[in-house]
């Protein structure tokens, strides 16, 4: 491996910037760093290169940690968006200056530059200075530059932004030519996913300081696994279906998914749609894919080769639910179609349409919707306006329902609303909060929510389950979470009291968890333990520092109120309950 | 050579016109006022006031001080620029404008306050009397009033130049592989070496005309404390309007070429920077 980062974090101003990145990348491996800005894409970068220290986790080259080593001795070659060229020295001096710093020979530098200039295409330009090149001409002497070391690694911090298009074009062509003629390995950040696909081996995407997924790029692209990833690479449908025995339920049609369906109850997931797997018709009958839902053509735009539309669709039984959006009126699908798709039909602003769709992708994310349930009507109102939850729902690209149950926690009382529960449950802290948790639990509320009224996000989220049927779970909601909220994970591990050590069998449970969830959800949790009373011990733990909230996974749930009732009545800390298991 | 210069803006002729006078009527005519004045004298004269043992000691003086003032200012003014553009820490903007205290003081409050301290019985004085050093009344002291005066000009002309070095230059040659210290003389010290020669000139510039804060401190010793602009004013003073000419064009000769030669030295390493690659 070339370069290998382990758990490598780092903080500004208490804030994590990047947080528990793991990364191998191969030999001669053309990897992209990918995220919006402020995702902690450069910051790895110059983690990389030496010149940003990290509080935790490890980085090694070539096998050779270099955690603590100074810049000027990994070896790495670093080009820069603004070039950073010695603007008083020539295209050569510039070129030989880290062949000068290891004292080589007048003869054998002129050699080196030489066959440098060449490989970027700017043989004669020896004597000129960087003012008296463009910005492409620039950016090529920064890479000759950065490459005379003969570096084991050459990272590029968006060599291209500050290039107009086409010159940029040409670069990215130059640099990847360059790459594979000295297989060398390359670590390119940006933000601009079009060069991602043009140039990666791999892509790996960034959000809040966590590498949420990586692959190649027609991977990441048909089957993403998070909300994020499938909206930031390219557009994305996000609608909200229910996966039953035949399939998934979009609207009106039932899809077999692309992927093979796990096994399981029904319950409402999340879907991926792209905008050039969308179908229009004049007619359902005419549809060659499935039937979605009838649609009125809000805006048609032309953009060359493609026709983009954004569809309005029609309120009816089976309108499926566009999980993203603050009400209705924004649940607009996206739609691209091919100049030969315009061709066969025709669509003005205004029009009525029949929509099909071609491909679904189902999301592994296991939060997908939020309802807020409350007694009556003004408390879910004002439930469903929470700051945090708002947030979540806001970053997870989803919606928040709300739902009224008058007998909220009255023994025996039945559910009011269809005695169903999509999504996550949330309902205020509180007094008889963990009353009403137990109350929905037990009528199938399989996530639960129980959400202090001025809470924010959470600095630190501590994990816990008890009864290991649900873990699995535990651990898939809670890098759902993680993924959304800059936080740091904490598994804490509780034992029962006097032993003075954990039991064989607890300690390879918890290493057993830890491993599932590097491997299956990308989640780096670090692990704390306990002795005690779990209740009491996480209500301590989170009694300890402002800005904690819990997830608690349940199997069983046993005397639920009894037992939790001072976590959530309390009403300090958000608490996610997920409850699997026997009910 | 036109002198229409293509311009957007209108009013080449005007404006050239107005720089044309306004130079001539503040600057040209006085200086040549001076010279006219200096050389009406006798030439036995002018050469018995301009080599006099006393006028001799006072060019010394002057002008020794005040380069060894810009010396000292081209050093610690840098560091000082340096601490103010680099570093981030509670204060840094209150120093920053204290920088300009000198510029604003009235150079003879400037030299009554250096005098109170450093006098044999003021506060750094009274610690330094024992070490066997004495500061006021001695050159010692005129150095450090025209170190004081002329440190703004030093701080101000390298500030903007080591802003527009960009940290990115040396993280670059950092991962090249260079040292801190040969960043340092290869990277920063060459793109802000004009601007401190500009300093350092500026710094000189302003030394050498220095009158007010230095004969509080100096004490005005013939040949031994004895600055130039006070042995003018000296003469002034006995109506020898032709003698204070004179040495004002001495003054005036020096004070030119010594500009000079920096200019040269500047536009001379300007060039030389371009062509250290063959």
């Amino acid at each position: 491996m070339s370069i290998t980062l382990d758990q490598v974090t780092k903080h500004y101003a208490g804030v994590p910037v990047v947080n528990d990145v793991s990364l191998k990348i191969g030999d001669g491996e053309f990897f992209v760093l990918l995220g919006p800005s402020g995702s902690g894409k450069s910051t790895l970068l110059r983690a990389i290169a030496g010149l940003t220290g990290v509080e935790h986790g490890r980085i090694a080259l070539h096998g050779r940690d270099v955690t603590h080593v100074a810049a000027r001795k990994r070896g790495v070659g670093l080009v820069f968006q603004n070039y950073a060229l010695f603007r008083h020295m020539t295209v050569a001096d510039n070129i030989e200056f880290a062949l000068r710093v290891r004292h080589m020979r007048a003869r054998a530098r002129r050699e080196r530059r030489r066959e440098l200039l060449r490989l970027v295409a700017l043989e004669g330009m020896d004597q000129r200075l960087p003012a008296q090149l463009s910005g492409g001409q620039q950016q090529r002497v920064a890479v000759a530059r950065a490459l005379a070391h003969k570096p084991e690694v050459l990272l590029l911090d968006e060599p291209f932004g500050a290039l107009d298009a086409k010159i940029r074009e040409e670069l990215r062509r130059t640099i990847r030519q360059v790459q594979r003629e000295l297989g060398i390995t390359t670590v390119l950040v940006t933000h601009d996913q079009d060069e991602a696909f043009a140039m990666a081996d791999r892509i790996g995407i960034m959000n809040l300081g966590r590498l949420l997924e990586m692959g190649a790029p027609h991977d990441l692209y048909s089957r993403p696994a998070t909300r994020f990833v499938a909206t930031f690479l390219g557009a994305a449908n996000l609608i909200l279906a229910r996966r039953t025995p035949d399939g998934i339920q979009v609207g009106a049609t039932t899809v077999a998914p692309a992927e093979r369906a796990s096994g399981g109850r029904e319950n409402e997931v999340v879907t991926v749609v792209r905008p050039e797997e969308i179908e229009v018709a004049a007619t359902r009958e005419e549809l060659a894919s499935g039937y979605l839902g009838r649609a009125v053509a809000d805006e048609v735009v032309f953009t060359g080769s493609f026709e983009r539309l954004r569809l309005r669709l029609e309120d009816g039984a089976h309108t499926p639910r566009l999980a993203f959006g603050d009400g209705e009126a924004n649940a607009a699908l996206q739609v691209t179609r091919t100049q030969h798709e315009q061709r066969l039909y025709e669509v003005r602003p205004g029009q009525t349409v029949a929509v099909g769709v071609r491909r679904v992708h189902v999301l592994p994310t296991p939060l997908s919707s939020f309802t807020a349930c409350a007694p009556d009507a003004a408390q879910a109102q004002q439930l469903s306006r929470q700051p945090l939850l708002s947030e979540l729902a806001a970053r997870m690209k989803t919606r928040i329902a709300t739902r009224v149950e008058p007998q909220l926690g009255e023994a025996g009382a039945q559910c009011q609303g269809e005695n169903t529960f999509v999504g996550t449950t949330v309902i205020a802290a509180g007094a008889h909060a963990a009353a009403r948790a137990e109350w929905l639990l037990r009528r199938g509320a399989r996530d639960l929510l129980v959400l202090p009224d001025g809470a924010r996000a959470p600095q630190r989220v501590l994990i816990h389950w008890i009864g290991e049927a649900a873990r699995s779970a535990t651990l898939a909601v809670s890098a759902s979470v993680l993924r959304h909220l800059a936080a740091e994970a904490v598994y804490l591990g509780i034992f029962a009291p006097g032993a003075g050590e954990p039991p064989p069998q607890g300690m390879r449970e918890l290493l057993d968890a830890r491993s599932e969830a590097q491997a299956t959800h990308g989640l780096e949790i670090r692990t704390e333990l306990h002795f005690g009373d779990s209740a009491a011990e996480l209500g301590r733990r989170l009694g300890d520092s402002p800005g904690q909230m819990l997830i608690l996974g349940l199997g069983q749930l046993g005397e639920f109120a009894q037992r939790f009732g001072a976590l959530l009545d309390g009403g300090r800390w958000p608490v996610l309950i997920v409850h699997r298991g026997a009910a | 050579m036109s002198f229409r210069a293509p311009s957007i803006l209108p009013g080449f002729g005007l404006t050239f016109g107005f720089t044309t006078f306004f130079l001539s009527t503040i600057v040209l005519l006085p200086l040549a006022a001076l010279v006219l004045a200096g050389t009406s004298m006798h030439w036995a004269d002018f050469v018995h006031t301009v080599f006099s043992a006393r006028a001799i000691g006072s060019y010394r003086l002057s002008f020794g001080a005040s380069l060894l003032a810009a010396s000292i200012n081209l050093v610690f003014g840098f560091v000082i620029a340096w601490t103010l553009t680099r570093y981030e820490f509670p204060g840094r903007k209150l120093i920053d404008a204290l920088i300009d205290m000198p510029f604003a003081l009235p150079t003879a409050v400037s030299g009554i306050a250096l005098t109170t301290v450093f006098a044999q019985n003021g506060w750094i004085g009274r610690l330094l009397e024992p070490l066997g050093i004495k500061v006021a009344y001695t050159w010692l002291g005129v150095t450090l009033a025209l170190t004081l005066i002329s440190m703004p000009f030093a701080v101000r002309a390298v500030q903007p130049a080591l802003l527009e070095v960009q940290r990115d230059l040396e993280d670059a040659a950092e991962t090249l592989g260079a040292g801190r210290l040969y960043v340092f003389r290869r990277i920063i010290l060459p793109t802000i070496l004009p601007a401190l020669l500009t300093g350092f000139t500026l710094a000189f510039a302003r030394a050498v005309g220095e009158y007010g804060s230095v004969i509080f401190i100096s004490g005005n010793l013939p040949m031994k404390t004895e600055i130039t602009p006070l042995l003018i004013v000296i003469h002034l003073e006995q109506f020898d309007y032709q003698g204070a000419a004179a040495l004002g064009l001495v003054m005036l000769v020096i004070s030119f070429v010594m500009l000079l030669a920096i200019n040269l030295l500047q536009a001379w390493g300007r060039r030389n920077h371009v062509r250290t690659a063959s």
